[in-house]
């Protein structure tokens, strides 16, 4: 599909970011770059323990130090469990009875300078009783393992849901392929580190400088956590180095920093080192994932069943959800009419997990699309045919209830093999060198495009906007939405612009200060552009709508017969009969005494929790769709894999910005889709993360990229801000299972457990006797 | 701890300070200078968020005592297209070279020691030379496009 381009003058083009010369320059200002006079540092006591009893805490001497102005634990709190489910929440800003992995935390300190504050930490006493502690959650299920919370077995969530008949399912399949995979514990690694600085007025009042993806949300948590009405707490988000996920809800920083300048009456500023950054901070959950699929002769699938073992780490954060996410998607991205899924989400004394880029869909994805790859060998299909057999349609509803409206799979696969020249790269070519082998593999994806109604209530995927049109014509739009880097406010920003017939210079936007822009649920979900543009866009409305009633009594025209582009308000039919913008904003402020204000909430009426009893039902309103090919290179000698291409098409729905869609997908790809696929693992020892740098964490580099070629299909999302839905998530998540896949193409091995490391392709290669040498 | 006094030639111009000796250049440069544009983002010398150019050669601030940068000429981005914007940051701006922006001042100053002393370097070369700059978001093959379009004007 296309729509006329024509018809948009602002929407659809490749404009600069509007904080592009800021950052270049070097003048943005991130959480770590502010400074207030008078401002203390902040420094958390994380537990040397992975699993003890807090008996004691002695903070005498640390008080009694010099440029020492606040030590707190748990008896300055209100000992409230925080967290985006507080049905589940168990997670406390200070640490009372128990501390439960390395790097939990149990106390705080402010102090002059940083060099007193870590001196201060290091006189504090703790005295713990160390207790046996579980890594891992197959160990922690066993009778008799230690504790971590109420639960027996220490299983947080147990879960499972069937649709269809997966018993006649398998009676009636041709073929049956059961694999077991593994997703390893993985960070974040925002380049800023996170860091909140908090500053109390003289009358009490709180404002709250935070690397957050939710400033809304976050004022919420603080109101409850700190027993403050909200009218208190100002929620600042800051220039921001990357979410990801990590800085989605509250972060214990946040509610410490609060509490140390309640304490002191001075601004505190608290921003986690790398080293803290590893240790605690929340992760990409684990998954052991056993996926059992059943296929007719043809290649359609017919039945699939899934069993989930999530490593919870030590609170509850998403776990439920991030896994209900996972085992989901086995009944959405291919059209199947058997389905049964199963998980266990169990506490360790490990690291807790939290929300990363693709919810728990990077995780499942790897193992439906390596899996989808046996089976279009064992039907003897090429793996983009068996994938257009059995992809989704657009207006179609999947057995659990996902009502799918725009729908661009089909597309994204016919793009890819266009683009790669699939057909004849999959051919082994002879000649190739012996050592070094070349193939080529896809894998694609289904991910929600549009927010998810899970968190803080049953109906709760909203955003709000306002704008305010100025006397010259020009305008202020304001959001609660959270610009983590991701580029939401240029691209909201644009909405503004196209919809009040504005150039992007003529918009000055302001998001996610809590005092003076309208609530939103934030940046999480892929959520900004679908879910926050409708707000904006409904607020622009608004605004003209005011705004004609003054134009057409300027022009003598009906106010429903005007039209707004290029700072012009026009008669539809009769385009000459026109004046510009500014006129009638003039005619609005001086002559009738009327600023114009527009208001936009959109509340996300499509959408429904689904069915706690069933789990059938659609939570989300428009779904993205993507198909990623890797070409690569492996090396039989090392086991060294070089991705040379990438080739990823992508259902944007309408991108409002294709250099900045392009953007996003291109660097999920490269940072942590291929990181993912190849090197990114935390290694975890007794409950504490060891690899805690750059140099034992590895992270794609420049001189690890490889050409990227984007393509966006545009689908026209019917109820998108003209026709987006997000792309944050998806640029990244079908990335290792289609380098997986190629891997396989090139020396037939398929390394079921990431990363892909070098010893592991050696290995299987050892193993697999019959490789053999074209 | 003792504290000693130096001078440095700083986005060209003459700086004298007091400062511990211990304190990196870093430090020296965000928290007595208020020159933030430098950021930090590991503190070991891993992530090139910190680069700056030290007598015409990109260092690591963080890894640099301010002592020892006494009598040095050190540039920061903040000195990088004072009055007029360095051909790298317009390219950097208009290529879609930024995302969240925290390892931006860091690149360009990589970047441009790199044209300093190579005006026309090799794909290979860029890669090496900023391979030391880590970017999440994954901006890389725009910054390389960014650079391919000042190697070919110039």
């Amino acid at each position: 599909m296309s729509v006329n381009k024509d018809e948009c003058d602002v929407v659809g083009k490749n404009l600069p970011r509007i904080d592009a010369l800021t950052k270049v320059r070097g003048e943005a200002k991130y959480v770590s770059d502010i400074k207030v006079p008078g401002m203390l540092c902040g420094k958390i006591l994380r537990s040397p323990l992975a699993h003890a009893r807090v008996l004691n805490i002695d903070s005498t001497r640390a008080e009694c130090l010099h440029g020492v102005k606040a030590v707190i634990t748990y008896k300055d709190t209100l000992k409230k469990v925080f967290g985006v489910n507080m049905r589940t929440a168990n997670n406390l800003l200070l640490q009372n009875e128990k501390v439960r992995y390395v790097g939990d935390q149990v106390g705080a300190v402010a102090a002059v300078d940083e060099e007193i504050a870590l001196e201060a930490l290091s006189l504090i006493k703790v005295d713990y009783e160390e207790l046996p502690g579980v890594f891992n959650p197959f160990e922690a299920m066993k009778p008799g393992a230690p504790k971590i919370h109420k639960e027996e077995n220490n299983i947080a969530l147990s879960a499972s849901r069937s649709f269809g008949d997966i018993e006649r399912g398998f009676a009636q399949s041709d073929f049956i392929v059961e694999d077991e995979f593994y997703s390893p514990p993985i960070a974040h690694c925002c380049l800023e580190p996170r860091g909140c600085m908090a500053s109390v007025d003289a009358s009490g009042r709180l404002t709250v400088w935070s690397t957050t993806q939710t400033p809304h949300p976050l004022r919420e948590e603080l109101s409850d956590v700190l027993g403050i009405p909200m009218a208190r707490i100002r929620v600042i988000q800051q220039f921001m180095g990357g979410g990801f996920g990590s800085r989605m809800g509250m972060d214990p920083i946040d509610g410490i920093a609060c509490l140390l300048s309640l304490k002191t009456g001075k601004p505190v500023r608290i921003v986690n080192t790398r080293d803290e950054e590893f240790l605690s901070s929340r992760i990409r959950y684990p998954m052991w994932i056993w996926l059992k699929t059943g296929v007719k002769r043809n290649g359609r699938l017919h039945v699939r069943q899934v069993n989930i073992i999530t490593d919870n780490g030590a609170y509850n954060m998403e776990g439920d959800s991030v896994m209900g996410n996972a085992i989901g998607k086995i009944a959405q991205l291919y059209a199947i009419p058997n389905v049964k899924y199963e998980g266990k989400l169990v506490y360790t004394n490990n690291v807790y997990g939290g929300p990363c880029r693709g919810y728990g869909n990077p995780q499942i994805t790897y193992a439906i699309e390596i899996q989808m790859d046996k089976i279009a060998e064992i039907v003897n299909m090429d793996p983009a045919e068996i994938r257009l057999m059995n992809a989704n349609d657009p207006n179609s509803t999947t057995v659990s209830g996902l009502q799918i409206t725009s729908c661009g799979l089909k597309d994204c696969i016919r793009e890819v093999v266009e683009i790669s020249g699939w057909k004849g790269k999959r051919s082994k070519k002879p000649g190739q060198q012996l050592s070094i082998r070349r193939g080529i593999g896809m894998a694609t994806m289904i991910h929600g495009g549009a927010g998810v109604k899970f968190f803080w209530g049953d109906n709760c995927n909203f955003s709000a906007s306002t704008v305010k049109l100025n006397s010259d014509g020009t305008a202020d739009l304001f959001t609660g939405s959270a610009e983590l880097g991701q580029g939401s406010n240029t691209v909201l920003a644009m909405i503004a612009a196209e919809e009040l017939g504005l150039k992007l210079e003529d918009i000055n936007i302001t998001n996610g200060d809590t005092l003076i822009t309208p609530s939103c649920r934030g940046a999480w979900a892929s959520r900004q552009t679908f879910t926050a543009g409708l707000a904006v866009k409904l607020a622009c409305q608004d605004a003209k709508r005011q705004l004609f009633e003054f134009a057409g009594y300027l022009l003598e025209a009906n106010p429903e017969d005007l039209v707004a582009k290029g700072r012009s308000i026009f008669v539809k039919e009769n385009p000459s009969k026109s004046i510009p913008i500014a006129k009638a904003t003039s005619e609005a402020y001086f002559n009738m005494g009327t600023p114009i204000i527009g208001k936009g909430v959109n509340s996300d009426p499509w959408s429904s929790k689904p069915d706690p009893k069933t789990g059938y039902g659609n939570p989300t309103s428009a779904y993205a769709f993507a198909t990623q090919a890797a070409e690569v290179e492996v090396d039989t000698q090392t086991g060294y894999v070089k991705v040379l291409n990438m080739y990823c098409a992508h259902d944007v729905g309408k991108a409002i910005n294709p250099l900045m869609a392009e953007c996003q997908i291109e660097g999920g790809v490269l940072s942590m889709g291929m990181g993912y696929a190849l090197t990114e693992k935390l290694i975890m020892e007794n409950g504490e993360v060891k690899n805690r740098n750059f140099t034992d964490y590895r992270i794609m580099t420049m001189a690890d990229s490889c050409n990227v070629h984007t393509i966006l299909v545009e689908t026209i999302d019917p109820r998108g801000p003209f026709g987006a839905k997000g792309v944050g998530e998806p640029a990244m998540i079908p990335t290792a299972a289609a380098i997986a896949n190629a891997i396989y193409n090139a020396v037939g091995v398929w390394i079921l457990d990431l990363p892909i490391t070098p010893e592991k392709v050696v290995k299987a290669i050892k193993n697999k006797q019959e490789l053999k040498v074209v | 701890m003792g504290k000693k006094s130096i001078r440095i030639q700083l986005n060209q111009e003459a700086v004298e300070c007091t400062v511990d000796d211990n304190m990196t250049l870093l430090d020296l440069l965000r928290d007595v200078l208020d020159l933030t544009g430098t950021k930090k983002g590991c503190d070991t010398g891993e992530c090139g968020a910190c680069t700056v150019i030290l007598d015409g050669k990109t260092v690591n601030a963080c890894l640099i005592l301010a002592v020892d940068a006494d009598g040095s000429e050190v540039q920061t981005i903040e000195g990088t297209g004072k009055l007029n914007l360095h051909p790298l940051q317009i390219s950097f701006v208009e290529n879609g070279a930024i995302q969240c922006g925290f390892c931006t001042p860091g690149f360009i100053m990589s970047a441009k020691a790199l044209l300093d002393r190579n005006p026309k370097p090799t794909d290979e070369e860029i890669k090496n030379a900023l391979s030391g700059n880590l970017c999440r978001c994954g901006s890389y093959n725009k910054i390389l496009t960014a650079m391919h379009k000042v190697i070919s004007k110039e």
